[in-house]
């Protein structure tokens, strides 16, 4: 019998290491709709999830890919879908079912330029605050991490998936298009290798079973059962109390948001995931994240070679935004320079808030369609470094 | 005897055996068919012996759904506004052994879930799925409905609806599903007859139920609060395939038609083909 898992080198795209990397985490459904820059993906996916036994499904839309998911899951299989601007746009519909649920399954959006259609094929960073604050009516906490390489890609598609289910929740790969089409090596381990997580099975009989524990809301590993397991499971759109019936009461109400924040907030913890460079007598910060993490570095080892005190943060967790870490890079350096790919700036906002003014945060966006040169990062570093 | 907001002191056998009784009573307002329907559906899952352990409830959002969801006694997934059959396919894709009785409206399915609908016909989901259709939105408070009939006055249409309402049943025999079947909530022994034939069908099942609604339906089209009164309009306005063989397309206009309207249940659905498709791929 040979495994699902299979390890080797390979050199292909970021997307096809997301689709491996879903595989390996035990993903056996997935459903999308086409788009660009993540249609390898969904492709990769029709093809090696019938080898393994999974279901691939190209459903109608994007609304029915994400609403399919969230039931597959519902019915027991680890799934996921993926999509791009206009079609994250109508995902986040069916996010907020998966959100108020608790439902595990993984989204990766890679961003390509907006708004609107944008362009397509290029890359942009336009969906930072989307994926956290998009889903109307608030009372959420987003999970969402960033890969900057192929491997990192497959990687973290494998978190995100055992994230998910121990905080039982939809969590994001916050990809872009640099890296979903950028080819390079990819390193798959032996399966005995990977830390799969399953999901967590209730250990009580159903009587003594709440489904949603809004009592302990800062609980994780809680225990997800699924239709057909004798649990009469109730999963639905409203406000629900433990056992799940809807609820209008201010109290259920109070009760069930804090459960779905508290157990992101209270566990902080153990999502914080950065990467530093040169950090340790740095004087100058550039922050950057994704795709646009690679010309950042590039630029950081210009400034080097000049002599200039730079070093290099990313968050590779971006939701919850790793608040403590850009702190401490704040209270080191004078100046911090955000590097992203929109102009209305996104992640440089969030490094501002998270500095509490202990350096000053300077803003360098792009449009899209191109990333960053490294020249242009090193010449708003020389220009802003004192 | 017991009173508004108080649990009945008797149930019925059904309902005891079928659904929780700490969700009893259920909302539905007074004169509502959906409780004819549910009584149909509950005796269908008792002929045919099926078990909360073998049996999902599914529901889109809707008078329907809101008051069945979370009754039944094994697992109850409700869906947003529209997706009840996107959320079928992942349910049914994932536990393709367990059978799935979904309930959906004239909103949810003909409206804001019109292409999920289409799609499940053209899948032909495995799955049997009612549509309880009163004509307007109940939920929301009597607005017009894909369903309304023309001239229909409601609270967003003061001045009568001037748009055709849409045919379900033809939308679904067109798209590929197994079994389409139309009845009025009156037709009880057919509606749960029918409901019973659906399970047992490979393929998709859709069940239309005319139903009355005297609070939305009755008060701004009818200008009735007597469900005896939307009954008779519902009545008036339906007639069995047989008897309209006799009449002329004037006669028909207007008019419900009930009954069978296809049933191929050498059609293969989605589960099958996938079983099929596995068998020649899967190398795991």
């Amino acid at each position: 019998m040979s495994s699902a898992v299979k390890p080797g080198k390979y050199f292909v795209q970021g997307d096809e290491a997301i689709a491996e990397g879903a595989i390996a985490a035990g993903c056996r459904f997935f459903a999308g709709y086409p788009i660009t820059p993540c249609s390898e993906t969904s492709e990769t996916m029709a093809r090696r999830l019938p080898e393994v036994g999974g279901i691939c499904l190209q459903m109608e839309d994007e609304l029915a890919s994400i609403h399919a998911v969230g039931a597959a899951s519902v019915g027991g299989l680890k799934a996921m879908t993926i999509s791009s601007g206009p079609g994250i746009s109508l995902k986040l519909e069916g996010l907020g079912w998966g959100i108020k649920n608790e439902i595990p399954y993984v989204v990766a959006d890679v961003q390509r330029a907006g708004p609107s259609n944008g362009v397509a094929t290029r890359v942009g960073q336009g969906d930072f605050y989307t994926i956290r604050y998009g889903s109307a009516g608030g009372n959420s906490s987003i999970i969402a991490l960033s890969p900057k390489s192929t491997q990192e890609a497959f990687d973290l598609t494998i978190e995100c998936f055992n994230l998910a289910e121990i905080f039982r929740c939809p969590v994001f790969l916050l990809t872009d298009e640099t890296v979903g089409h950028t080819r390079e090596l990819l390193l798959i381990p032996e399966e005995s290798e990977l830390k799969v997580v399953k999901r967590f099975k209730p250990t009580v009989p159903p009587e003594q079973f709440l489904m949603y524990p809004l009592d302990t809301p800062g609980v994780i590993n809680y225990p997800f059962p699924n239709i057909g397991e004798g649990y009469g499971i109730c999963v639905s759109p409203y406000t629900h109390n433990s056992k799940g019936y809807a609820s209008t009461a201010q109290d259920m109400q109070e009760k069930m948001a804090k459960r779905l924040v508290l157990k992101v907030t209270e566990n902080l913890d153990k999502l914080v995931r950065v990467e530093k460079q040169k950090m340790e007598d740095a004087e100058f910060a550039v922050v950057a994240y994704g795709g646009n993490a690679r010309p950042a570095i590039a630029a950081v080892e210009m400034a080097r070679e000049q002599g200039m005190k730079v070093g290099f943060f990313r968050p590779i967790i971006v939701w919850p935004f790793p608040d403590g870490e850009v702190l401490k890079v704040a209270e080191k350096v004078k100046n911090i320079l955000v590097c992203e790919l929109n102009i209305d700036g996104q992640l440089s906002r969030e490094v501002a808030r998270a500095s509490k003014g202990k350096a000053e945060v300077y803003h360098l966006g792009s449009g899209g369609v191109e990333p960053h040169l490294p020249a242009q990062i090193f010449n708003e570093t020389r220009r802003l470094y004192k | 005897m017991s009173t508004v907001g108080e649990t009945p002191n008797v149930l019925h056998p059904l309902v005891e055996k079928y659904l929780r009784k700490e969700r009893m009573p259920h909302m539905a307002c007074p004169g509502c068919g959906i409780g004819q329907v549910v009584h149909a559906v509950l005796l269908a899952v008792d002929e045919l012996g099926l078990t909360p352990k073998d049996t999902v409830w599914v529901q889109g959002v809707g008078c329907n759904s809101r008051i069945t969801y979370s009754t039944w006694v094994g697992d109850n997934v409700d869906a947003h506004h529209g997706r009840m059959f996107a959320v079928a396919t992942g349910l049914k894709m994932a536990r393709p052994d367990m059978n799935f009785i979904c309930f959906t409206g004239d909103g949810d399915c003909g409206a804001i879930g019109g292409n999920h609908f289409i799609h499940a016909c053209r899948r032909n989901l495995d799955v049997t799925a009612i549509l309880f259709n009163n004509g307007i939105y109940g939920m929301t408070g009597g607005q017009v409905a894909p369903t309304s009939p023309v001239g229909a006055v409601t609270t967003t249409t003061p001045y009568g609806n001037i748009e055709d309402p849409f045919d379900m049943c033809q939308m679904a025999v067109a798209a590929g599903a197994s079994y389409v079947a139309r009845w009025r909530s009156t037709d009880f022994k057919s509606l749960a007859n029918s409901i019973k034939k659906g399970i047992q069908t490979k393929g998709l099942a859709f069940i239309e139920v005319l139903l009355q609604c005297p609070t939305n339906f009755g008060r701004y089209v009818l200008k009735t609060s007597n469900p005896q009164d939307v009954l008779k309009w519902i009545k008036d306005h339906s007639v069995s395939q047989k008897e309209a063989e006799k009449l002329s397309k004037e006669e028909l206009a207007g008019k419900y038609l009930i009954g069978e309207f296809v049933y191929r249940p050498e059609r293969t659905g989605i589960v099958a083909r996938y079983q099929e498709f596995l068998k020649l791929h899967q190398k795991e």
